[in-house]
């Protein structure tokens, strides 16, 4: 947007071509930073991914050697296979990753569209207050909460279940403000026809709401997995039982498990990575407008 | 028909009373739930045991909460009882009530009763298992007690280390994701593919990022050999680095050259060390594609006659950069900042993983620090002291992100 084409002013002919030169040159030399760019990005991934295939001696060789030199995927087999003894296996592991990140993204989305419907909609005493109050505690760094629900979550013994991960999580200010702002640009038309004709709240919001606002529960739904999927502090302290670790956790454990097998650990870490990875590939236009709407409206 | 007019009165109060009995309630629940009083196997046993040390310890807590109840649900019964007679307001409110219900309780148990009760635990010696014991302001004093003893200056290195974090971390992110906001903005083809390779970091766990880096930034690993070969082409011999476990600061580096050297004792003239550095480079490296996001979608908000109008004036690239782009993305720009300095502060993961907070303390970080304290890490649980460190940590926060605001929002009016 920046070049914007101006017509061809009536200049000198050699004018003209140094003109075209100059727009040629630049576009190259962009698709050049581009692309760098895009190396940088990417290839700790890619070496990453190649090193899984390697042997113990290969992973860690100096000078290192780009590709190993027989491909090793029983390395994979082996992680899969990982068992440290009290029910920690690595399908267990993912599981439970994958396990928490559906169950509270999807109940953010229940819980969370249904205090934003309210905000967006509803007029009652005490809905200002609120709001501010939930803006308030967005501010609160996570640092200050972390140790007293720790000592909460061991008081309702729900340390090592799933409850002490899902519990606090049920909700997000952070969501309901984005499904709030969102809420709030859709015509109220329908809902004032549906109200007339006697439908209840409820019954709006499930039927017109709702289905108005599936790309913005389907961002809010993708990028809360994704949160879910990646957290590691809050796992870290509740779920510390082998049979409770989330893939991150476990990953944590690697490190010592494994000592210098970089080749496993790396396996460990591409078997969490490549999930939302795809994820993000096949849903990335909602991504990028998720990203983007908190990130200008937040 | 005066019985028909008293019927609905009734009514109305009843369900007032009843919903001022919930309320309150509810609210001494939580209340219970986040009590000050000790934990452990034996006093969370059974209910009966934990109440009875809940009515040893903590009755003048409850009595307090329990008073904030009845005001409350005082208010919302009286509230209730008003718009009764009006059909829309009164299933608006109710609904209201109903559709916050799960977020509010959440967040007081979670959230509010959790920070009340860490803030009673950080002027008390806790452990978990013993009764709280009231020591004042004993824990916040000994978070600054590395003033005068330098054997106890964790906390003090941790922000200092943090600090320079945020120094160096936010201008550097913020600057690069811009350039590749900016650029990603010209009109170019494939623009989603570069997006979404560029987004790609951003996207996987830090827990992912952090092994891949500390494995390239083994003494073998690709940062070395990467260094080597490079400089190697212009004829600079490389000695391979122990990234990770290098303590030298980058003060003291440039003092040596100059043969100079910087005692222990001070080592708050060091500077950052090569590891809290590289730890640098790889948060820098997770956190830039969110924040070009952030400035992509702005950039994509800024009128294009505005540049437009500026080509035909002869304005050049660099000028409209300057006069019109970074103008306009101000408030993204203070957005950004704000985000990345709380951020920045509660570094941890990468901590975790990569040093412990090693080498030497230089990159020991507020959060790691009250991670360790609370679990008993290095020595005994020590819960107070854990809080009380959190606490400071978030009104420096406040505090850092207040100016900032000032600062960044002041700028704004000239343009």
């Amino acid at each position: 947007m920046i070049d914007v084409d101006l017509k061809p002013a009536p200049v000198l002919q050699s004018n003209y071509v140094s003109q075209r030169l100059a727009n040629f040159v630049k576009s190259t030399l962009r698709y050049l930073v581009l692309i760098a760019i895009g190396i940088i990005m990417f290839t700790p991934f890619i070496l990453a991914m190649i090193g899984t295939f390697k042997t113990d001696l290969e992973i860690t060789a100096f000078p290192p050697k780009f590709l190993p030199e027989v491909w090793h995927w029983e390395n994979w087999t082996r992680v899969w296979n990982t068992d440290i003894g009290q029910g920690g296996t690595f399908p267990r592991w993912l599981f439970n990753t994958a396990f928490l990140s559906v169950t509270i993204s999807v109940s953010q989305v229940i819980f969370c569209s249904m205090a934003a419907y309210a905000f967006a909609r509803l007029r009652f005493a005490g809905k200002n207050g609120i709001l501010n109050f939930m803006l308030t505690t967005m501010m609160i760094p996570g640092a200050v909460t972390l140790i007293p629900a720790y000592v909460l979550m061991t008081k309702l013994h729900l340390i090592n279940t799933y409850w002490s991960l899902i519990l606090p999580n049920l909700v997000a200010a952070g969501t309901i403000f984005t499904l709030t702002q969102f809420f709030k640009s859709i015509p109220k038309d329908l809902e004032e026809a549906a109200f007339i004709d006697g439908a209840t709240h409820m019954q709006i919001f499930r039927t017109v709401v709702l289905p108005l606002a599936r790309p913005a529960l389907l961002t809010v739904l993708i990028l809360q997995f994704q949160s879910i999927w990646n957290a590691f502090l809050q796992p870290l302290l509740y779920l510390n039982s082998p049979d409770h670790y989330v893939l991150n956790v476990a990953l944590s454990i690697f490190q010592q498990q494994y000592k210098a097998q970089w080749n496993l650990t790396l396996v460990g870490a591409m078997f969490n990575a490549i999930p939302v990875i795809l994820l993000f590939f096949i849903f990335s236009r909602y991504y990028i407008e998720g990203v983007a709407y908190t990130g200008i409206k937040g | 028909m005066p019985k028909q007019a008293k019927n609905p009165a009734r009514i109305e109060t009843v369900v007032a009373a009843f919903v001022f009995i919930g309320i309150v309630a509810v609210i001494l629940l939580i209340a219970l739930l986040n009590a000050p009083t000790m934990g452990g196997p034996r006093v969370m046993a059974t209910l009966q045991t934990y109440l009875t040390e809940v009515r040893e310890t903590a009755i003048p807590y409850m009595v307090v909460v329990g008073i904030v109840a009845i005001i409350v649900a005082f208010f919302a019964a009286r509230e209730l009882r008003k718009v009764w007679t009006n059909r829309r307001r009164r299933t608006e409110l109710i609904t209201g009530y109903a559709f916050l219900a799960p977020y509010l309780i959440v967040t007081l148990t979670f959230m509010i009763g959790v920070i009340l009760f860490a803030f009673y635990i950080s002027f008390n010696d806790y452990d978990i298992f013993t009764r709280p014991k009231w020591i004042g302001l004993s824990n916040y004093a000994e978070a600054f007690q590395g003033f005068t003893d330098s054997t106890k200056r964790d906390f003090l290195q941790s922000l200092y280390n943090v600090l320079w974090y945020t120094i160096i971390v936010v201008p550097i992110q913020t600057t690069l994701a811009i350039l590749m906001a900016v650029l990603l903005n010209a009109p170019i083809h494939m623009k989603q593919f570069f997006r979404a390779v560029f987004y790609t970091p951003s996207v996987t766990s830090s827990v992912v990022i952090t092994l891949i880096f500390v494995w390239f930034y083994l003494k073998a690993g690709y940062v070395n050999y990467f260094l080597q070969t490079s400089l190697g082409w212009v004829g600079i011999s490389f000695e391979p680095v122990n990234w990770l476990g290098d303590p030298r600061g980058l003060i003291q580096l440039i003092v040596e050259a100059f043969g100079g050297t910087i005692p222990s004792t001070q080592w708050y003239f060091r500077g950052p060390s090569i590891a809290w550095m590289a730890i640098m480079f790889q948060n820098i490296y997770t956190t830039i594609p969110t924040f070009m996001l952030m400035f992509l979608a702005a950039l994509q908000d800024i009128n294009p006659a505005l540049y437009e109008a500026a080509s035909i004036d002869g304005a050049s690239s660099f000028q409209m950069f300057r006069k019109i782009t970074l103008p306009m993305l101000r408030p993204i720009i203070l957005l950004v900042v704000v985000l990345g300095t709380i951020g920045t502060f509660q570094v941890f993961d990468q901590v975790y993983l990569a040093t412990k907070g090693g080498p030497l303390k230089t990159s020991l970080t507020p959060v790691f620090l009250v991670f360790q304290e609370a679990l008993g890490i290095n020595g005994p649980i020590n819960m107070g002291y854990a809080s009380a460190l959190a606490f400071i940590l978030a009104v420096i926060i406040f505090a850092i992100t207040f100016f900032q605001r000032r600062f960044l929002e002041r700028g704004t009016e000239l343009y």
